[in-house]
């Protein structure tokens, strides 16, 4: 992608968005809206990969509160997809955490949405800690991630067919990386129990 | 919603100049069952509002047309002190411009929403937001007043039970720690963050408190630091170039304060730290370039100020283009009416007319900026281009005691020095010349304070309070003046009966000091002597 291809995703996005703001005021379009906000998203998407590759891409990181952060990720959730029950579960939610709010919170919402679409019933979001790494975690009662998409785990995609859920996977390991501290980076991970698992580990 | 019984009586400002963006954040506000709403489309109305109400929460599109943006703004409120603290400022922004919002450091919103956002992201956000603002009510109301020692004291308070506002409440500790000039103290807390992470902010903050400490290098090694890992982060720049300045380099400087603007043209006080500092470093092309943009992209907004020009019409006449100046400060005299502007407008037009060789024009320019009434309540800015206009008109002694007035009446500001000794160098003194000049306006306060203070101790009241009220009155920022008046007037009072006249004197020299500085140690002393009165 070039300056001029990125201006004209840029300016795609932005009338998505508008499109899906006017989608949400009609009030009998919310699933249209939601396809809106998607695409929209995964245009931002693009955007920051983008400014990944040419090395303006930047963490600014400061304390979340994480319990917080998914409450208004599900809050969000909901609201597009109304027939899925979001929970959170925060008990083991550290009160702190170090990152780049509007980053991380990209890369969960793109899992967040698949875990959605995938979900039978049922989407749960966790904060954790480990190995002193905090985890933010996605998982749905959904069929589970392919062999394939396992093998991969966020690689960068190399063909067309994998411009899907790959992008969203590649964007967040990205993130994810984007976040060191001592050297130590964050990473991205997949797993099956009872549906697909989607987790972030942040140093 | 939870929040919906809470929220029907906050007031909220709505600042977007797309009528779809207002009409979706309408809804989504009464949807979450917010009930006093304002919507406007620019600026100059959301000022207007913003001086006839208190907001509990202000919602800013980042961008906001052709002309100043939504972080120009917050800038412009923070540091008029148009906008309580507490009331919580959200930013609207694009993801392009979100990166601009959240380094903003200083002066950055208490939230931001990234577009698209749905209505229940919308209302999650400001429902946290709400949370915050109650917890943070007293803190907030302290900060308003200044009061930096009850801002420690209410965060020490609440620091103790470690809860999830734990780093926030350490930031604004610290920086209360700065404004209380106790770097060690802030310091420690700074290094308490930095020991877990290498926070932005932090960092920056542990670079003032070096700097307060005496440790320049050692602050200016981090400040590249930060630099180097956060290229975005711009503060950093803007601190590193007032150091490089006041160490003397204003090349390197300059050369800092332009790389901040590659990244980000950024907000009206950096293009003046940087056109001021160009004129200075004897690159008028520079400051004309970087003003002309500026005020072009400013032209109808209030963030803009007659100095803008003033700074804009001196690297016009730096570089010979006298004529280009004066028609520039024509059209400025229509855009500004209030007294400080037209005094700063009537020296600058001064100065340019000289330069053009209409020696009567500017010698009636000059009388008109001279005839300002109360010269007492002039800033310092105005204070300044009157005493350039008089060097050019070759009025010595009118230059001087100009000047002498201003470091007088901000004893204790090493900037205000600075720009002091900018101007004498710019009237073509030496260095050593600029310091002595400055260093025997500032012995004459002192001597004169020292008099009137031996004049109270030897009983002779009278003439200490005339001394010191005078003093005061004159120089009104000058609070040694202003605290000793009030005390001296205590002291007669104790001594010799009150009488409402006394009375009333007393309190409106202590009210100032209590305004300008609510912990002023004089302030301590003046309670003691009214106990006694009270006996």
């Amino acid at each position: 992608m070039n300056d001029l291809s990125a201006a004209v995703v840029h300016d795609v996005k932005n009338q998505l968005a508008e499109l899906a703001m006017r989608l949400e005021k009609r009030g009998d379009a919310q699933q249209e809206m939601a396809i809106a906000i998607n695409a929209a998203r995964r245009l931002s998407e693009m955007l920051l990969i983008y400014r990944q590759d040419t090395n303006t891409l930047s963490v600014n990181s400061d304390t979340v509160n994480p319990a917080d952060f998914l409450a208004i990720l599900a809050a969000e959730y909901r609201e597009l997809f109304p027939q899925t029950t979001i929970e959170i579960n925060p008990d083991k939610a550290p009160q702190f955490a170090f990152f780049d709010d509007a980053l991380v919170r990209m890369a969960l919402s793109n899992a967040l949405h698949n875990a959605c679409r995938y979900a039978k019933s049922r989407v749960v979001l966790s904060a954790y800690e480990k190995d002193k790494m905090v985890v933010l975690e996605v998982s749905d009662d959904g069929h589970g991630y392919s062999a394939s998409m396992m093998a991969e785990a966020g690689a960068e995609p190399s063909a067309v067919s994998g411009i899907g859920t790959g992008l969203g996977l590649y964007l967040a390991r990205r993130i994810a990386e984007l976040h060191q501290l001592d050297g130590r980076p964050g990473r991205i991970e997949l797993g099956n129990a009872g549906g697909a698992v989607f987790r972030m580990m942040l140093p | 919603m939870a929040i919906v019984s809470a929220v029907s009586d906050k007031w909220v400002l709505v600042i977007d100049d797309m009528e779809g963006m207002r009409a979706q954040l309408r809804m989504a506000l009464s949807s979450a069952g917010f009930a006093k709403l304002h919507l406007v489309g620019n600026i100059r109305d959301a000022l207007e509002y913003m001086a006839k109400n208190r907001y509990d929460v202000v919602l800013c599109d980042y961008s906001l047309g052709d002309s100043t943006d939504g972080q120009q703004f917050l800038e412009y409120l923070r540091t008029n002190d148009l906008i309580a603290r507490n009331t919580i400022f959200v930013m609207i922004t694009a993801e392009q411009s979100y990166e601009k919002v959240v380094t903003a450091s200083e002066c950055a919103p208490d939230d931001y929403l990234l577009k698209p956002f749905t209505a229940s992201q919308f209302n999650a956000r400001l429902e946290k937001q709400l949370e915050r603002q109650e917890y943070f009510t007293p803190i907030d109301k302290a900060t308003d007043e200044k009061n930096w020692l009850r801002v420690i004291d209410e965060c020490n308070k609440k620091l103790a039970t470690k809860d999830k506002y734990y780093f926030e409440l350490i930031k604004i500790k610290a920086s209360a720690l700065v404004k209380e000039n106790r770097p060690q103290e802030a310091a420690d807390l700074y290094r308490e963050i930095l020991a877990l992470r290498p926070i932005g902010w932090a960092r920056l903050g542990l670079a003032r408190t070096l700097v307060m400490q005496g440790s320049k290098l050692e602050a200016q090694v981090l400040l590249q630091e930060i630099i180097a890992d956060s290229p975005q982060f711009l503060a950093a720049y803007d601190l590193l170039a007032r150091l490089l300045n006041e160490s003397g380099d204003k090349q390197e400087s300059l050369n800092i304060l332009q790389k901040a603007r590659e990244i980000s043209p950024g907000t009206m006080s950096r293009v003046r730290e940087l056109s001021t500092l160009a004129v200075s470093a004897g690159k008028p092309e520079i400051a004309e370039a970087v003003l002309k943009q500026a005020l072009k992209k400013h032209k109808y907004s209030p963030v803009r100020q007659a100095n803008d020009y003033a700074v804009l019409s001196t690297a016009l006449v730096n570089q010979g283009k006298a004529k280009e100046a004066l028609t520039l400060m024509d059209e400025v005299k229509t855009m500004f009416n209030d007294e400080t502007s037209n005094v700063v407008i009537a020296a600058t037009e001064s100065v340019a007319h000289r330069a053009a060789g209409n020696t009567e024009q500017a010698e009636a320019a000059l009388a008109r900026a001279m005839s300002s009434g109360d010269r007492s309540k002039l800033p310092v800015q105005a204070m300044v281009s009157l005493a350039n206009a008089c060097y050019a008109l070759g009025k010595e002694k009118d230059a001087t005691d100009l000047l002498r007035h201003v470091v007088q009446n901000n004893q204790d500001d090493s900037s205000i020095k600075g720009k002091v000794h900018d101007v004498l160098v710019a009237a073509g003194k030496n260095t050593s010349e600029a310091d002595a000049m400055i260093e025997e306006s500032m012995k004459e306060v002192i001597m004169l304070n020292n008099n009137g203070v031996r004049k109270a101790e030897a009983g002779q009241l009278t003439e200490a309070i005339e001394l010191l009220c005078q003093a005061a009155d004159r120089l009104p920022n000058n609070l040694q003046f202003v605290g000793n008046a009030s005390l001296v007037i205590a002291l007669d009072i104790v001594r010799n009966g009150s009488t409402s006249e006394k009375l009333s004197r007393f309190i409106r020299y202590r009210d100032a000091l209590k305004k300008k500085s609510p912990n002023h140690p004089k302030l301590a002393q003046i309670e003691n002597l009214l106990k006694q009165m009270k006996k």
